[in-house]
């Protein structure tokens, strides 16, 4: 499936408490297949899928080219003891999959703590994140309510969705919404001036920030 | 504030069959990223192909009104072109890609800003900015972690160091020197102030071109008004120097930003650069894009090499003989062609570079070719011979297709096991230290055994250049 043939390879992240399901929905995504069985992974693993993306003319209505992309989804351990590692490859990563389980209470005041944890170890300080509210089937079980979740991602500003790997429901279009995010950023990051920090972006923050560390580091 | 301080993860907290799990998912995403550098390396590659067509000629003269990107001449009233906001250049209509209802940039920058992105690049610099205190930018977790346990692993292999010294004591001997003693010291010093000189040089390589832009710039304006002009592209070459930084590969791309500068940015750059280039031979900036195109596509390796090795004491030389290869895997998978050639190093030296004949269209190559390395016995203690198959594709494109590591300890009287041909497996590409810069090292100047000639002529040339520099750098204080 690795050869060289394509556009761009794309590195996602999912994170997130354990048992959440992001494995299965990794799983889900990259081999539309549902794996009931609960397996903690070791430390850190990773996916990959090839997909044809095709990128919104920015000055056209129309569809403009379409282009290979290779996913390497990145798949961590939730549990605590691998944390250190874990968020360590958060830097590598391009986008985020922040996931949390709708049957568990915990699993999303959670999210919070992943949001500094991202903040901290990504490779900008607002890095582009989808926030995955899993296992939406089993709606008998549910504890986080969607108007909750879709709050706090407002709160971010992040897109949210409510996705089931065991039915498969929303997986894609999360992993995709999360993939636009990824490659307008990177039109952004080409297009966007080196000489004038300030350029419009809602990142007015960020850009005021990194000056002042180098002059620290140095 | 963000520094390395919680990059103290290692795996020794891990049980030893998680931490085997983890570095096997590494191993895979090295695979992954060996792919993906290859990629790189070749889109880059194609880019610099597309500067290099869009150079200005040096038949032509600089001031004359034409794009600078098709060479087609522009009117002074109709068609008048215009500047490209990216490389400062005048460029025609035809030479232009629309970014958005005005904004557009001629035809190079455009390339190289898809490449850009497409590369990855725009994610480094940005990671950069936030965590400058890394060392190096293109250089994974995943990778940094995976390097220390193979160093950990591997601790045991390496051989020491050799002092310095020691590559000298062999360039004096390989060369005919050893007739006139006093000439032959005095040749020795001078290699040895040269050997030292041309890493300096080469890095300092840029400057040098800065300072010709300079000359260049100023010559052109006596017969053109060029002032702003000539501002506009020094900033330019800032920009470049800052934005054009290689890929993820760390070392291999190395040389490659050296190389990148001549090509990109302006039309007076490129057009000096070059004119020495061509004219310079032998010099760094070719052999890097020599090398850089040797592709490590063969992830799969296969196949084996016939060595035979022995010492011969009267000459005080090893002598190593390539027999053959059989079975080895297609350099060219598309044409399903293959022309291998061996390569052998005497590790950890860098300066020990040998190759065998380019066989055409076999996978099974016949060499019988004898090379000689001149070392002392006792030096052979702790060396190895790394022999590499590659395959010579068109326009000096190289395609890796196995290596053999065989360690030189024991060789001599006693090991008649060696002296005899062997065939050994070959094997991917090791992560050792010296394997790993060996390739990017290009071939700058570096004495070839076995032929005195050619030692001697390289030499030569590397003089000459060093000449060449002298001269130049004079020509600007004159002027």
């Amino acid at each position: 499936m690795t050869d060289g043939d394509y556009d761009y390879l794309i590195k996602l992240l999912a994170l997130g408490d354990s048992g959440v399901g992001k494995t299965t929905f990794l799983y889900r995504y990259t081999d539309n297949k549902f794996n009931p069985k609960f397996i903690t992974t070791v430390g850190i693993d990773f996916r990959e899928k090839r997909v044809m993306y095709t990128a919104a003319n920015p000055n056209g209505t129309t569809a403009g080219k379409t282009f290979k992309v290779h996913l390497q989804l990145w798949d961590t351990a939730g549990q605590e003891r691998f944390r250190s590692l874990t968020t360590a490859f958060f830097r590598d990563a391009m986008g985020f999959l922040l996931m949390f389980d709708l049957t568990s209470q915990q699993s999303f005041l959670n999210v919070r703590n992943w949001m500094s944890q991202l903040q901290a170890n990504a490779y900008c300080e607002n890095p582009d994140i989808v926030l995955v509210g899993n296992k939406a089937d089993l709606a008998d079980q549910r504890e986080v309510q969607e108007k909750q979740a879709k709050e706090l991602a407002d709160k971010y500003g992040i897109p949210y969705f409510e996705t089931s790997a065991a039915t498969g429901a929303e997986v894609d279009k999360a992993v995709i919404t999360l993939l636009d995010l990824v490659m307008k950023r990177m039109e952004q990051c080409v297009d966007k001036p080196p000489a004038e920090p300030a350029n419009g972006n809602g990142a007015t923050k960020l850009d005021a920030a990194p000056p002042n560390e180098k002059k620290c580091a140095c | 504030m963000i520094k390395d301080s919680h990059f103290k993860m290692d795996l020794s907290l891990l049980q030893a069959m998680e931490r085997e799990r983890v570095l096997e998912v590494l191993r895979r995403d090295k695979q992954l990223r060996t792919i993906e550098e290859d990629r790189i390396k070749r889109m880059r590659y194609e880019l610099q192909d597309l500067r290099r067509k869009g150079a200005k000629s040096f038949a032509r003269q600089y001031g004359e009104r034409t794009c600078a990107r098709c060479q087609r001449p522009l009117g002074k009233f109709w068609n008048s072109g215009a500047v490209c906001c990216g490389c400062s250049h005048r460029i025609c209509r035809k030479c232009r890609v629309g970014l958005g209802a005005t904004a557009w940039k001629c035809t190079v920058c455009h390339a190289y800003r898809d490449v850009k992105i497409r590369s990855g690049e725009w994610f480094m610099e940005e990671k950069a900015k936030k965590f400058p205190a890394t060392a190096d930018k293109y250089e994974t977790v995943g990778e940094k972690l995976l390097k220390t346990y193979n160093v950990l692993s591997h601790i045991a292999v390496v051989p020491p160091t050799p002092p310095p010294h020691l590559d000298y004591q062999f360039l004096s001997r390989s060369g005919d020197l050893k007739s006139s003693k006093p000439f032959a010291k005095s040749m020795e010093n001078l290699m040895l102030s040269l050997t030292s000189h041309i890493k300096k040089i080469s890095t300092s390589q840029n400057d040098v071109r800065e300072d010709l832009l300079r000359v260049e710039n100023s010559r052109r304006g006596s017969c053109f008004t060029f002032t702003t002009q000539k501002s506009l592209s020094d900033t330019d070459i800032n920009k470049s120097s800052n934005l054009f930084k290689g890929p993820s590969l760390p070392n291999l791309f190395k040389r490659s930003k050296d190389s990148d500068h001549e090509g990109y940015s302006t039309g007076a750059e490129e057009e000096t650069s070059f004119g020495s280039e061509y004219s310079g031979g032998n010099r760094g900036s070719i052999s890097s894009i020599s090398t850089d195109c040797g592709l490590f596509e063969g992830v799969t390796v296969a196949g084996e090499l016939q060595l035979a090795l022995a010492y011969n004491t009267k000459s005080s030389c090893l002598e190593i003989t390539v027999g053959a290869c059989r079975n080895l895997i297609n350099g060219d998978h598309k044409r399903n062609k293959c022309h291998p050639y061996v390569k052998l190093y005497v590790l950890p030296e860098k300066s020990s570079k040998m190759k065998t004949t380019v066989k055409k269209n076999t996978t099974d190559p016949v060499y019988n070719e004898v090379l000689q390395y001149y070392i002392e016995h006792h030096l052979l203690v702790g060396k190895r011979l790394q022999a590499s198959v590659w395959h010579s594709g068109t326009l000096k494109r190289k395609v890796f297709l196995g290596e053999v590591l065989v360690p030189l300890d024991g060789l001599g009287f006693k090991n008649k096991a060696s002296q005899c041909f062997n065939w050994y497996p070959l094997c991917p590409k090791t992560e050792s230290p010296e394997g790993g810069t060996m390739e990017q090292d290009g071939e700058v100047v570096r004495p070839k055994f076995s032929s005195i000639n050619q030692g001697e002529l390289l030499q030569l040339s590397s003089l000459k250049y060093l000449q060449e520099r002298e001269t130049r750098l004079s020509v600007r204080h004159i002027i």
